[in-house]
């Protein structure tokens, strides 16, 4: 039976309300669409995590999708702080949400520790940091400090993470969900594969047979996938190595609307809640931003250089 | 003896600053803005075989534009090796193979202690910033660490709020204790005043030379530490001619590090 479905099915069927989600991208190949998707269906409960989060996680943290975020960071990067995530820390606005602090070596590697079946993994990271100071959800499940069994050495354990859904964005997949990637990988792949399920998004839908003609850049095998979603410019304002570049006027315009309750509502508004889902937000970004600016965005083709899996 | 550039604007000293704490062969971790111009810097100049590389993946990149950040499209094509977070942080960092590393915080105090998580009550946030991201292990495992910050009294302090990464911490001795590799901790921090290097005996930063424009009286009032004072204080050597080359026909020649201005840094 083919996974392929639509957007709105992928995420009605396999998005509970009260789920732990792992949400893939890193500026690259962020699910933006599948973001939009969980808003306008208005989810509740979420528990959600990655390394280096931005503005997809602001948005739904403003939306109120979100309770509860394992976390190492969260800001818009270059246009500045997060503003619905400062409102709920700082105003309560829409909810406070919970917060588990780690970092950019720890949470990865206990996504890692959870795609391998490892019940929790020893990091160098943290030691004599507030961030040991500091616990929420996890309580003291948060890390453990032993003298190491091998070295008597102070060690700092994290607990392994298997989220019930990871949503990864990929350049192209199968319609059985074996997905390839290329270019900044962030947490995606242990992400994806510590999760119980996978929904693949994809820019386009391949054959087996083109899987198979570089099968190295795979990430994902079928087995862990639930849904494939072929939805072009599923990243945007974020980009996808190969397809489209980053929106950089679009960073500014969330950054500004953002600013308000009222200008995130009217964003929201626009473009999550007034469109159906990606086609018609890209209908919408051309008829605001013009055909140019649209254009713009689409990567150069390259056809790079060969791969020979021949012996 | 160097000639020196006539013209140039503070950022770009700082990135000069931050290019000579870097070794030829050195492995740089970096973020975006003045610890990518400084790492350049330093290839194009004196360190040729300096390696760069991003968090989340990315290592010896060749952007065609300066990268606005560690995600940066342009960071793709032409790099050695993209991997993810597993690899730089893991494999590269935490393994021990990094050298340097480029931190700035809101909040810096004396030991080099950063503070990149809240200012006021953690529960009561007065301003929730971003989190550690990759700060906190770079400052723990990088085995030199170069602090970017503004010189005033509000981001400089005597303690930072809430240690997001580890610098001596509470002095001496505190980084063995909490088992972080040994020769780890940060060099220098690099202001837009001054350049105050770290005294490993006390863990404190002292103050090794203050920029063009400014003198030791005027760094020592806008520090809000009992700042120690080199016995060889002298004036910060302005940007090298071939520096200065190297950020304008090269690296940036828009000159894109001037937003940093707009953000205080003059």
């Amino acid at each position: 039976m083919s996974k392929v479905m639509s957007m709105k099915q992928a995420i009605a069927k396999h998005v509970n309300d009260g789920d732990f989600l792992f949400i893939g991208g890193y500026i690259c190949r962020t699910p933006f669409a599948a973001i939009h998707e969980i808003i306008r269906q208005q989810k509740k409960d979420l528990t959600v995590t990655r390394s280096n989060a931005a503005d997809d996680f602001d948005m739904m943290i403003g939306a109120g999708v979100v309770k509860r975020f394992v976390a190492t960071f969260l800001s818009l990067g270059f246009y500045g702080l997060g503003r619905c995530y400062r409102r709920s820390l700082e105003q309560g606005i829409p909810h406070r949400i919970e917060v588990e602090e780690y970092t950019n070596l720890s949470l990865p590697m206990m996504l890692m520790a959870g795609s391998m079946g490892m019940p929790f993994i020893p990091v160098k990271d943290m030691a004599g940091s507030d961030l040991l100071n500091v616990k929420s959800f996890m309580g003291d499940n948060k890390y453990k400090i032993i003298d190491s069994p091998f070295d008597g050495a102070k060690t700092v354990l994290v607990p392994a993470l298997n989220p019930d859904l990871a949503i990864v964005h990929v350049q192209q997949a199968d319609e059985d969900g074996n997905a390839q990637i290329w270019g900044i990988g962030g947490d995606c792949q242990v992400g994806a594969n510590a999760a119980k399920k996978v929904i693949v998004t994809c820019e386009r839908i391949v054959s087996r047979e083109v899987i198979g003609k570089d099968p190295s850049r795979t990430i994902v095998p079928d087995f862990k996938v639930v849904a494939v979603v072929e939805e072009p410019f599923c990243a945007h304002p974020g980009y996808t190595p190969g397809f489209y570049d980053f929106d950089f006027a679009f960073g500014n315009l969330y950054k500004n609307a953002s600013s308000t309750v009222e200008g995130f509502q009217a964003f929201l508004d626009e473009w999550v809640y007034g469109v159906t889902g990606r086609a018609k937000y890209i209908e919408h970004y051309i008829q605001k931003m013009g055909y140019g600016a649209f254009r713009n965005l689409q990567a150069k083709f390259d056809y790079g250089y060969p791969v020979s899996y021949a012996y | 003896m160097s000639e020196h550039a006539a013209d140039y604007c503070k950022p770009e000293l700082m990135a000069c600053c931050g290019a000579r704490e870097i070794k030829d062969h050195n492995l740089v971790l970096v973020g975006t803005g003045f610890p990518t111009m400084s790492a350049n810097i330093a290839r194009y100049t004196h360190a040729p075989h300096a390696r760069l590389m991003q968090e989340s993946g990315v290592y010896d990149a060749q952007p065609l534009r300066p990268a606005l950040s560690v995600g940066d499209p342009c960071l793709n094509p032409g790099a050695a090796m993209i991997g993810g977070l597993v690899e730089i942080m893991g494999m590269f960092l935490q393994a021990g193979w990094v050298d340097i590393g480029f931190l700035s915080g809101s909040q810096v105090d004396k030991f080099g202690n950063i503070n990149t998580t809240v200012i006021g009550d953690y529960a009561q946030p007065k301003s929730r910033l971003p989190g550690s991201g990759g700060a906190n292990p770079i400052g723990s495992l990088a085995k030199k660490i170069l602090i970017i910050a503004l010189h005033d009294t509000r981001r400089l302090t005597e303690r930072v709020d809430f240690i997001t990464t580890p610098g001596y911490i509470d002095g001496p001795g505190a980084r063995e204790r909490w088992g972080l590799p040994p020769d780890t901790g940060p060099e220098v921090i690099i202001t837009n005043k001054a350049v105050m290097r770290f005294d490993k005996a006390t863990g404190e930063a002292y103050l090794e030379s203050y920029h063009p424009d400014t003198s030791v009286e005027e760094v020592v009032k806008l520090t809000p530490w009992k700042l120690n004072v080199a016995d060889d204080v002298h004036e910060t050597e302005p940007p090298r001619v071939e520096e200065i080359r190297a950020l304008r026909e090269i690296l940036d020649p828009n000159r894109m590090i001037r937003i940093y201005e707009g953000r205080g840094y003059v």
